[in-house]
């Protein structure tokens, strides 16, 4: 494995959006970096800018008015990135995914990588989907070039 | 006649030895948490990392200042490891900051045009305790030179300690940690977004790392002239200083900048002040 | 060639073109004269410097003539006082007029032999005349005609070019004078030209402050001539080498404040500031000429010549309190400032300050750091003020918020003036190799004095630094949007003027261990003996080492590495954050509610309200009075 990629795998630098979810698995996000579960000893940090990020944390259902700040936000992000979509409503739309405005998951927009499905999806099954992400990235770009 | 392999040793191990000191800042202030942290080379993977981003820039001018920032870093602490004039050395690390804020203004962004103010401010506070400093230096020793501090007789511990102490506000500003991180935060913060590194990305964004740890390694290594005579004893000096800017992390909040002036002047600026005094008056100098 | 034809060059031949300037009132012919007098007084200021200084008496028929246009010139004010009914002008014109008059005519005052005094303080100042004095006369032929075209009308530029040239035909003969009198004449001349280049406009605002300007100018020629029968009364002389060489008394003090006062209406000390600041209403060449690089310099020139005869006295240090005071309260004013001249004004007068403070200081190197401080400051200033009046000729503002991303609209004029802003205050340049010794000189004050004097120097550098940091920040402002570059054209005056002003100040500065050793090592050494030892890296005296040729090594490694890496990297020039909400194409632009265009909007940092002019100037002018007040209460008690 090249430096770079181990570098990559041992550093995730994470970007959160809010996409209208109720805030349930946005608690559950906070959650995975507090004492209790620390995901910063895997080298996560809640970073906060997409230039700077390398996964997009999405929660909530894609809808008529975010879908044009999730794309921007994503197009922000420089390569190599990931998307993981947390909770039900980001993955299909969840209970919301008849409501007029509502687009459905937010596949419907961006490509996602990794699917946390859970309303709301626990810590334990996020750090889990962070994992897939890193082996799917590991996969991915062997080289460290995508 | 001074001998240059261990300077030019010591300045091209600045970035690493500044960065195992930012992955133990990190792992410090985890444990004061209650958490595990990260490794201690955390930092080194975050630039290598950032260093292999596909590059995004807000203009050809900002990998040049990035550049400048972390080259006049490493220029002010070769400098000082030659044992050069104080004074001149910092104002090259004030060429470097500026180069620093030029870029964050050059970005049309507002989180950035504000983080890079507030650099402004974050600068107008600390550069004054360090020029004192400096003075201090020159008032006792006779010149700026650091060279000078090695053939005083005392420590400048027992001399000034005011410009001791107060260099523990310049290096709370300068790790941007509470009470005082108004101008962009450390990596579990966030404050304006990424305040004055927010248009930074990629490989740019890893040139200001590597000269941020360099910064750190040059105060942690003035503070310790501080003992000059045991640079050992200086750096242990130095370190307990930094600790209790992890410490002063974890127990303050974010203050405004209004706070960090007001502070710095009235507590550091005042106290050096008072310190001369009381030299003049014990006819030390 | 001898140096008297060289003197006589460089007083005389400004008088001459001045008068061609006047008479001929076209374009061409201006311009040749111009051209011709811009060569030949640089061309005799170089020779002047090889040749080196001398002592020249003049016949009595020029000290006729001296007397004759002193009258004339004193009642010209008088009669602009009447006109304008402006008292103090009236009241300062007669207090003046009296007194010279029963000088000349009723008191027997033995003549000056050595009349013209030329040493290396004075070539030093007629290089910088003459050099940076051409350049703005070149500069000012391009900018006035653009001025101009905008105005329509009348072409008046022939008596805008008189005044101008005039100037430094009579800082050339004030810096040469020996005798108080004929330097007395000069400076009332330069006086003149001042209040007339200020009120050339002819607004309401230009006229009332060219009075302003001219009754406070005329404050200093009341001290000079107060000076002088001090100096009479105690000594029998008006000769200022014989004054410099006399023994101690409380006249020879009083003499020397009286002087000082005199230096700092000049140069816009405290009290005497506000002139300065008014004074940027006239025509940027102007400001470029008088108000920043040449006819300042007189008041610190003055400080200069009447330091090295009062070290170790109270009075020396009242003078310099008097210029680090201002150097501090200017630079905190200079935070608050949104007009682009305004904020050079007060830059100016800090720096002003912070010379008379190094000379007053009286040690070897704050005397050096003096002179260093002087000739860098002439340089990067004037480059600035001609570099404002270009941007502000196309732009129509001063007002520095709308000087928004120049350097996509008018890159080459910014780029220079960002240089010409970096050589204000960052390492690299001359300045700040004037500041740092000056720095070093502070602690040499008596004891407690010099704990109010280095708190008073770290916050002015430290408001120094801010304030022009903030500016250039601002400048470097690189708007994406697709905005028109506003038409630069840089006429060839422009050209010229302003690449041969940064070409100077880059080459002063990359070569200051030669000027330190050619220019300045030779005018310290005249009273006070060896201070700089210069190699090719380092420039060191007794309080440390400034290097400057490493710095420009690193600077060199930036634009090499950072090319290399931008080059190999490269990257994609992306619109900045905003939250997610960017519209498209444009950058300055985000979607608010129900999805409306707003435009981000931040003011700069002024300080507002707690750094204002209208709190700050009449405490510090009261200030100034107070200490100005102290001082002279020094040598009488």
């Amino acid at each position: 494995m090249s430096l770079m990629t181990k570098a990559r795998l041992k550093s995730l630098w994470v970007l959160h959006y809010d996409c209208g979810s109720c805030n349930g698995c946005d608690i559950e996000i906070l959650a995975a970096l507090t004492p209790k579960f620390d995901v910063e000893r895997f080298g996560i940090v809640n970073i906060g800018d997409p230039k700077q990020a390398d996964v997009l944390l999405v929660t909530g259902p894609a809808n008529n008015r975010n879908q044009r700040v999730l794309r921007n936000l994503y197009d922000q992000m420089p390569k190599p990135k990931m998307v993981i979509a947390v909770g039900t409503c980001a993955c299909t739309g969840g209970v919301f995914h008849n409501c007029p405005n509502v687009l459905g998951g937010i596949d419907k927009v961006i490509p996602v990588d990794v699917y946390v499905p859970g309303c709301a999806a626990r810590p334990e099954q996020i750090i889990d989907g962070v994992v897939l992400a890193l082996e799917k990235l590991a996969g991915k770009a062997p080289e460290g070039e995508e | 006649m001074i001998d240059y392999m261990a300077p030019i040793l010591y300045v091209l191990a600045a970035p690493l030895i500044g960065g195992l000191i930012a992955g133990l800042d990190r792992k410090i202030t985890a444990r004061m948490q209650g958490r595990v942290g990260p490794p201690l080379v955390q930092p080194f993977f975050d630039v290598i990392k950032l260093w292999g981003k596909e590059p995004f820039i807000s203009s050809r001018m900002q990998p040049i200042l990035a550049t400048g920032y972390l080259v006049f870093v490493l220029t002010g602490l070769t400098l000082l490891a030659l044992r050069a004039d104080l004074l001149h050395i910092l104002f090259t690390l004030t060429l470097a900051d500026v180069c620093l804020i030029v870029s964050a203004y050059n970005s049309e962004s507002p989180y950035s045009n504000l983080g890079g103010r507030r650099e402004l401010l974050a600068m107008l506070s600390y550069e004054p305790i360090m020029v004192l400093t400096a003075m201090s230096i020159q008032i006792v020793t006779g010149s700026f030179l650091v060279s000078g501090i090695f053939s005083y007789g005392t420590p400048l511990l027992l001399v000034m300690p005011a410009a001791f102490v107060a260099q523990i506000l310049v290096l709370i500003i300068d790790m941007k940690k509470s009470p005082y991180d108004v101008s962009g935060s450390g990596h579990a913060h966030q404050e304006l977004v990424r305040g004055v590194y927010t248009e930074f990305s990629g490989y740019t964004m890893a040139l200001v790392e590597l000269g941020h740890w360099t910064k750190t390694v040059f105060i942690l290594s003035l503070i310790s002239l501080f003992w000059a005579h045991n640079l050992l004893f200086g750096a242990a000096l130095a370190l307990s200083l930094w600790f209790a800017a992890i410490l002063a992390d974890n127990v303050y909040p974010r203050l405004n900048w209004k706070s960090m002036l007001r502070t710095t002047w009235l507590t550091g600026f005042t106290l050096i002040l008072a310190n001369f005094v009381v030299l003049i008056v014990l006819e030390v100098i | 060639m001898n140096t008297e034809t060289l003197i006589a060059v460089n007083i005389g031949l400004p008088i001459v073109s001045a008068l061609a300037a006047f008479l001929f009132n076209h374009r061409r012919a201006r311009e040749g004269i111009v051209s011709v007098t811009a060569l030949t007084l640089i061309a005799s200021s170089l020779l002047l410097f090889l040749n080196g200084g001398m002592e020249l008496s003049l016949g009595h028929s020029f000290e006729v003539i001296v007397v004759v246009l002193d009258f004339v010139l004193l009642l010209y004010f008088l009669y602009q006082g009447f006109k304008a009914l402006s008292w103090q002008v009236i009241v300062l014109s007669l207090g003046q007029l009296a007194p010279a008059a029963y000088f000349e005519f009723v008191l027997e005052t033995p003549p000056v032999e050595a009349i013209l005094v030329i040493d290396r303080l004075s070539i030093l100042m007629t290089l910088i005349i003459n050099v940076i004095g051409s350049i703005v006369l070149v500069y000012a032929l391009g900018y006035m005609e653009e001025h101009e075209s905008h105005q329509g009308g009348e072409s008046r530029q022939n008596l805008f070019f008189f005044y101008l040239v005039l100037l430094l035909g009579a800082m050339n003969g004030l810096v040469y004078s020996n005798s108080l009198y004929w330097l007395y004449f000069f400076w009332e001349v330069t006086t003149l030209c001042c209040y007339e280049l200020i009120r050339y406009e002819g607004t309401e605002e230009a006229i009332e402050n060219g009075l302003r300007a001219l009754w406070m100018g005329l404050v200093g020629g009341v001290a000079m001539i107060a000076a002088m029968y001090v100096a009479n009364y105690g000594y029998g002389t008006i000769a200022i080498d014989e004054l410099l060489a006399a023994i101690p008394s409380r006249y020879l003090y009083l003499t020397f404040a009286l002087m000082a006062i005199a230096a700092f209406t000049k140069s816009a000390q405290l009290p005497f500031q506000s002139w300065l600041i008014g004074a940027m209403v006239a025509p940027t060449p102007v400001s470029a000429l008088l108000h920043s690089s040449t006819m300042v310099n007189a008041g610190v020139y003055l400080v200069l010549r009447v330091a090295p005869a009062i070290q170790g006295t109270y009075l020396t240090y009242g003078i310099a309190f008097i210029g680090i005071f201002s150097f501090m309260v200017t630079a905190i004013i200079a935070l608050s400032q949104k007009l682009s001249k305004k904020i050079l004004a007060y830059s100016t007068i800090g720096n002003l300050g912070l010379i008379i403070f190094c000379a007053a200081m009286n040690t070897p190197l704050s005397y050096s750091a003096a002179t260093i401080l002087l000739l860098f400051h002439s340089m990067s200033k004037g480059l600035l003020f001609m570099c404002a009046g270009v941007i502000e000729n196309r732009l129509h503002t001063r007002q520095i918020e709308d000087w928004k991303g120049l350097i996509s609209r008018l890159p080459v004029t910014a780029t220079i003036t960002m240089v010409g802003m970096v050589s204000m205050f960052l390492p690299l340049f001359g300045v700040l190799l004037g500041k740092w010794a000056a720095i070093g000189i502070t602690a040499t004050a008596p004891l407690f004095l010099s704990i109010v004097m280095i708190a008073m120097m770290v916050i002015g550098s430290s408001a120094t630094t801010l304030f022009w940091a903030k500016w250039l920040g601002h400048f470097a402002i690189t708007p994406m949007s697709g905005a028109e570059p506003a038409e630069e054209n840089l006429s060839a005056t422009y050209k010229l003027s302003l690449y041969s002003m940064l070409g100077l100040d880059i080459a002063a500065s990359l070569g200051s261990g030669l000027v330190l050793n050619r220019v300045v090592a030779p005018i310290v050494a005249l009273n006070y003996g060896k201070v700089w030892d210069t190699g090719i890296l380092v420039l060191s005296s007794q309080v440390g080492a400034f290097m400057i040729l490493p710095l420009w090594v690193a600077l060199a490694a930036v634009f090499i590495v950072g090319g290399l890496i931008l080059r190999s990297k490269g990257g994609v020039v992306k619109p900045p954050y905003m939250s997610g909400e960017n519209v498209e194409g444009d950058p300055e632009a985000f979607r608010s509610t129900a999805d409306s265009v707003v435009k981000y909007q931040i003011a700069g940092m002024f300080f507002d309200p707690e750094i204002t002019e209208a709190r700050w100037v009449p405490y510090s002018t009261l200030a100034g009075v107070f200490l100005n007040m102290i001082l002279l209460a020094l040598v009488i008690l």
